[in-house]
């Protein structure tokens, strides 16, 4: 009433200016993502370089909008092999529910952000070719036991 | 030098004020509203931005000059003139300093308010000539409000006259020279506090800035008025948005803040200009302070605000001043007594 309410927002904004920006110049500058943040699905591998992966493709059967497919042929004598794994980063969400499905811990939402790419084929993404899957069975002694 | 180059010399002056008014005032304008937003404002051409504006300038002088087929080409093509002409005009009545100015003139106020008034009749032109619905809404607008907000400016502007004595600016900011008690600067706007209230307000109207910028209203009319327009013509009404910022300012400057005079301290000439622009400068700060803080305003809420509030106030304080300032000298005849 009587303009108290304009007067209070011009004091918020005055506030505002005087607190200086909080937005960056940024691809000069770039602000610290917390840990906490969901961004596109990376492979993690063990200490000897071999991917973590297990090809059990609950993680394809997991993901809502179906970004994920892991082709796998059988090795003779037991074990898997995994043709590709592909992940369509341009219809991902990002929602994480493909890492928290993930029993072996073989995948991760990592940070990388700055996803936009000039070629569309860019947005589908090979993240394994040609690969041995990991044994899902514990060794024991081993990290897992 | 002959009468011809002086004049020449003073249009030279005036348009290069104008000129560069617009340039700083628009880079001013995103710089300031990007701070009140928490952002940085413009920071990619040149050092902090400041090419900016120069950029633009540049984009809209080559930009392609395209007129609709169905707009009404005489009046379309005339209408940004009619927008700048009197807002560049209306430069004229400015007092810089004691012997700065462009020219001295006894109705030098009521000559400023007159081509400010003239505004609103390009606007309605542009917007009735482009022959489009957003712009015609644009138009209609414009000349309700701005035509409205024109009466509680003009009586808030009595006020100050009265107390000078005088329509001329220069003798106005003559009568705000020394000070009252001793100790309070001779300036307007303590005695005239509503008056200058009033003003405020409505000369945000008059200038069309955002709480009351029905007529160009970005997210309803999609710049209303100047919607058909692009290149020159449309930086024409740009730079006549931003000379008419800055003039309404300066007569407020000149009414209510002592013009050119530094408070307190006797003023050198060479200064004087330099304080009437820090506090015309002041003044638009303001403007765009509250540009960048409040949200618009209804249009029927803003004229039934202005009918109903605004209008009434401002006559009633012309009549308690005018009350006051006849009384005043047979009352402290009589109390000295």
């Amino acid at each position: 009433m009587w303009g108290s309410g304009i007067l209070n927002g011009m004091r918020i904004t005055m506030r505002n200016m005087l607190r200086g920006p909080i937005t960056v110049m940024y691809p000069e500058q770039k602000l610290v993502i917390p840990e906490r943040a969901r961004w596109a699905v990376a492979q993690l591998y063990d200490a000897d370089g071999n991917p973590k992966c297990t090809a059990c493709r609950i993680c394809e059967n997991e993901c809502p909008d179906h970004v994920l497919s892991v082709v796998v042929s059988p090795i003779e004598g037991g074990g898997k092999h995994i043709d590709d794994y592909v992940y369509e980063v341009g219809a991902c969400m990002m929602c994480g529910l493909c890492v928290e499905a993930c029993p072996y811990d073989a995948i991760e939402m990592s940070h990388e952000y700055e996803l936009a790419t000039r070629d569309p084929h860019d947005l589908v993404r090979v993240l394994l070719h040609d690969v041995d899957a990991a044994s899902p069975r514990r060794v024991k002694g081993g990290d897992d036991a | 030098m002959s009468t011809a180059l002086g004049v020449l010399a003073r249009f030279g002056a005036m348009i290069g004020l104008l000129l560069v008014n617009g340039v700083v005032l628009i880079y001013m304008l995103r710089k300031v509203l990007g701070r009140l937003h928490l952002r940085i404002g413009p920071n990619r051409v040149g050092p902090w931005g400041i090419l900016q504006t120069i950029n633009d300038v540049i984009k809209l002088l080559t930009k392609e000059d395209l007129r609709p087929d169905s707009a009404d080409a005489w009046l379309f093509n005339i209408a940004p003139f009619l927008i700048f002409v009197p807002s560049f005009m209306a430069y004229i009545p400015l007092v810089f300093g004691p012997t700065l100015a462009v020219t001295s003139l006894d109705t030098g106020l009521l000559l400023a308010f007159a081509l400010t008034s003239l505004v609103p009749l390009g606007v309605l032109m542009a917007g009735w000539s482009s022959n489009s619905k957003w712009s015609l809404l644009g138009g209609m607008r414009a000349a309700g409000l701005q035509i409205a907000y024109e009466v509680p400016l003009l009586l808030s502007a009595l006020g100050p006259v009265m107390m000078a004595g005088s329509l001329d600016p220069v003798k106005i900011v003559a009568a705000q020279s020394g000070v009252w008690l001793g100790f309070i600067p001779r300036w307007f706007v303590l005695p005239q506090l509503i008056a200058f209230v009033v003003y405020a307000i409505s000369s945000q109207a008059e200038t069309q800035q955002t709480p009351f910028d029905m007529s160009e209203a970005e997210s309803e009319l999609i710049t209303g008025f100047a919607n058909e327009y692009g290149g020159m013509r449309f930086s024409f009404m740009y730079l006549a948005e931003f000379s008419n910022m800055f003039v309404v300012s300066a007569i407020g400057t000149m009414l209510f803040f002592g013009g050119w005079q530094l408070p307190w301290l006797a003023t050198p000439a060479w200064l004087a200009p330099l304080v009437f622009m820090a506090k015309t400068y002041t003044g638009i700060f303001v403007m765009m302070w509250a540009r960048g803080s409040l949200p618009r305003f209804r249009v029927d809420q803003m004229l039934s605000f202005c009918w109903k509030v605004l209008i009434p106030v401002s006559l009633a304080w012309v009549v308690l001043w005018a009350c006051i300032q006849r009384l005043w000298p047979v009352v402290s005849v009589a109390v000295s007594r």
